[in-house]
C-alpha cells in the first residue's frame, strides 16, 4: 500500500506543479463543483499561457480570461449562467483576440477527450450535420468501412495535461468521490496525462472500502491532492453548501480593486496567508 | 388588477403575462410517456417541465442537466443546472449518458437554447458578426450541434422577439436540424415541411405584428389565439414561482 500523505500537498505546492503554457480541463459545470481553489491560486502565481479545456466553463474560465493567464480555449458553452448571462471578461478576451478559441458542441469535446481516453486518434460522434462548427475547425465525415454507406463525423483526440477536479472525499492515498452528479470529471479524469485534486475533506481509506462503486478515481491515477474546505466557492459543492449568489455578485463589480477584494475573500484565502 | 387567474382585466385583453405565455407553452410541448430533457442556461424549460410534472394528468420522465431523473426540487433553482434539481432522483444520469441517449436516437424532447433562429429552425449560439471578428462573442456550441440533429423532437425559446432575434440568415450556423417548436413572448411557431409557422398568437397581439417582428417570412392566415392558461397551469407556475422572483428575473414583456 502506499504510505499515508504522500500525495498530500498544500494548494500552493499543487498548483507549483503546473508549469506555463499547460493545457488543463476543470471538472464540474458552470456553478458547480469546480476546482476553483485551484483556478483562484493559478491567477495568485501570475501563471501564463493556459489552454483551458471544459465543456461547460462559466467562472472559472471567466476569472482567468479576466487575470490574463489563459490564452487559449476549446469550450463548449461559455457563461455565468443563472440571471448573469454571458461571462463578461471571458467574452472580451474572445473578442479581443486575448484568448483563442476553439468552439466544440459539448459532445464533441467528449468525444476528443473519449478518444484520449480510448487510447485512440480520433473518436466518431453523432449529430453535427448542417453546422459550420467543422468547417471552423477541420473536422471530417468519414464513411463506414463496414459498408453500411453511412457516414459520421470524426474528432481528433484532446490529451489535456492536466485534469483538475473539485470533489467531496478523499483518502489518504489520493481514492476520490464525488457526491451527486459526476459531471465530466470521469472522462476528463481519464483523458489527461496527470490527474490533481481539491477534496473537502479526507477520509479514512476503511470509508471508501465499505462502498468501492462510489470510487470515481482510483488513488493510481492521481498525482496530488490537497483539501480546501469550500474550496468550489463561489459556486455550490453538492450537498456541503449552495451557490454563493452575494460572492458572485461582488466578484462581478467592474472596479480596479474587486478582483483583488475577490481573492481574499476567497475561501482558501485566510488558510494561505 | 392580477386575478386569481393570473391574467389581468384590460378592455378586452387577456394581459397574459409574457413570462406565464412562454412557460406554459413550453410544457405544452410535453408529451405522454416520453423523455424530455432540459439543460444549462435553461430555466424557461427547466419550470416548463416542472410545470408540466405538476399541471398534467400524464407521466413522461424528466432529465435535467443536473444528472436528475424525475426529480422532486424543494424548490426551482435559479442555476438550471444546479444539483438541487437531482433532489430525491433515484438515479443519476450524468452529462456523458444524457448525450448518448440522445445520440443514440432515446431523447424524445430536447429543450435547446438559441441567440438566432431562422427559418429553418437552424440555430446560432455562437457570435453576432463574423466569427473571426465578433462583435458579440456568445455561450457557443453547447448542446445544439449534435442534440438538435439527433433528438426526435427539439424546441426553443427567446425572450425577445425581434429581426434580429428570428432572422431570414443566420449569422453563424451553430445547429441544424430543424428546431419542432419556438416559443416566444408573443407567439408559438412549429416547424411543417421544413419551415417554422406560426402556430398561435398572444391573445394580446396581432398576427401582423407577429409577422411584422419576424426575419424570416410569417403566413398569418388562419391562426389564431393561443388557448389562455387553464387553472391547473396557473396553479403550478404560482407554486413554482411563489414570490414572482423568476418573473421579475427573467424582465420579459410582450413589447
Amino acid at each position: 500500500m502506499t504510505p499515508p500523505d504522500t500525495k498530500r500537498a498544500a494548494l500552493a505546492d499543487l498548483v507549483a506543479m503546473i508549469p506555463d503554457g499547460s493545457s488543463m480541463t476543470l471538472g464540474g459545470s458552470f456553478l458547480h463543483r469546480g476546482p476553483n481553489a485551484v483556478v483562484r491560486e493559478l491567477v495568485r502565481q501570475g501563471k501564463r499561457d493556459l489552454e483551458i479545456i471544459k465543456q461547460s466553463p462559466g467562472y472559472d474560465i471567466d476569472l482567468l480570461c479576466r487575470a490574463g493567464v489563459a490564452t487559449r480555449a476549446r469550450t463548449g458553452i461559455v457563461a455565468m449562467e443563472g440571471n448573469y448571462g454571458l461571462a463578461p471578461w471571458y467574452r472580451k478576451a474572445v473578442e479581443t483576440g486575448a484568448l483563442e478559441l476553439e468552439e466544440h458542441a459539448c459532445a464533441t469535446l467528449t468525444a476528443g477527450l473519449r478518444a484520449s481516453a480510448f487510447g485512440n486518434a480520433f473518436q466518431p460522434c453523432a449529430g453535427i450535420d448542417g453546422s459550420e462548427l467543422p468547417r471552423l475547425n477541420g473536422w471530417v465525415q468519414v464513411e463506414d468501412p463496414y459498408g453500411s454507406g453511412d457516414r459520421v463525423w470524426v474528432i481528433p483526440a484532446i490529451r489535456p495535461d492536466f485534469a483538475i477536479i473539485h470533489v467531496n472525499e478523499v483518502t489518504p492515498e489520493g481514492d476520490c468521490r464525488v457526491t451527486g452528479t459526476s459531471h465530466w470529471d470521469h472522462i476528463m479524469t481519464r483523458a489527461a496525462r496527470r490527474v490533481l485534486v481539491v477534496a473537502e475533506r479526507e477520509v479514512e481509506r476503511s470509508e471508501f472500502q465499505r462502498q468501492p462503486e462510489l470510487t470515481l478515481v482510483p488513488h493510481f491515477m492521481v498525482t496530488a491532492y490537497t483539501v480546501v474546505p469550500g474550496g468550489a466557492w463561489p459556486g455550490s459543492c453538492w450537498p456541503d453548501y449552495p451557490v454563493s449568489y452575494p460572492a458572485i455578485d461582488d466578484y462581478l463589480v467592474d472596479d480596479d480593486d474587486s478582483l483583488r477584494r475577490h481573492l481574499a475573500a476567497a475561501p482558501e484565502a485566510e488558510a494561505r496567508a | 388588477m392580477t386575478t386569481r387567474t393570473g391574467t389581468e382585466s384590460r378592455g378586452a385583453a387577456t394581459s397574459w403575462s409574457a413570462f406565464s405565455y412562454m412557460v406554459v407553452n413550453l410544457a405544452r410541448f410535453v408529451r405522454p410517456a416520453e423523455v424530455t430533457f432540459s439543460g444549462v442556461n435553461s430555466s424557461f424549460p427547466m419550470l416548463a417541465c416542472l410545470l408540466a410534472k405538476r399541471a398534467y394528468d400524464f407521466d413522461f420522465t424528466y432529465i435535467n442537466v443536473a444528472g436528475g431523473v424525475d426529480p422532486e426540487p424543494p424548490a426551482a433553482p435559479i442555476s438550471s443546472s444546479d444539483p438541487v434539481l437531482t433532489t430525491r432522483t433515484a438515479s443519476i444520469f450524468d452529462n456523458e449518458d444524457f448525450y448518448d441517449l440522445c445520440c443514440r436516437g432515446g431523447m424524445d424532447l430536447c429543450f435547446l437554447g438559441a441567440a438566432q433562429i431562422d427559418g429553418a429552425g437552424s440555430t446560432n449560439v455562437s457570435v453576432i458578426g463574423d466569427w473571426h471578428a465578433p462583435r458579440v462573442r456568445l455561450p457557443g456550441g453547447g448542446g445544439g450541434a449534435v442534440m438538435l440533429p439527433t433528438a426526435r423532437r427539439a424546441v426553443t425559446w427567446r425572450t425577445e422577439h425581434s429581426t434580429r432575434t428570428l432572422v431570414e440568415r443566420l449569422d453563424f450556423t451553430t445547429a441544424a436540424g430543424g428546431m419542432h417548436g419556438l416559443v416566444t413572448p408573443i407567439a408559438v411557431f412549429v416547424l411543417r415541411d421544413g419551415r417554422l409557422r406560426l402556430d398561435s398568437h398572444h391573445p394580446d397581439v396581432d398576427p401582423a405584428e407577429v409577422a411584422e417582428r419576424t426575419g424570416f417570412a410569417v403566413d398569418t392566415a388562419d391562426v389564431g389565439p393561443t388557448p389562455p392558461p387553464t387553472e391547473r397551469e396557473i396553479g403550478a407556475l404560482s407554486a413554482l414561482d411563489p414570490s414572482g422572483q423568476f418573473a421579475r428575473d427573467a424582465a420579459v414583456d410582450l413589447r
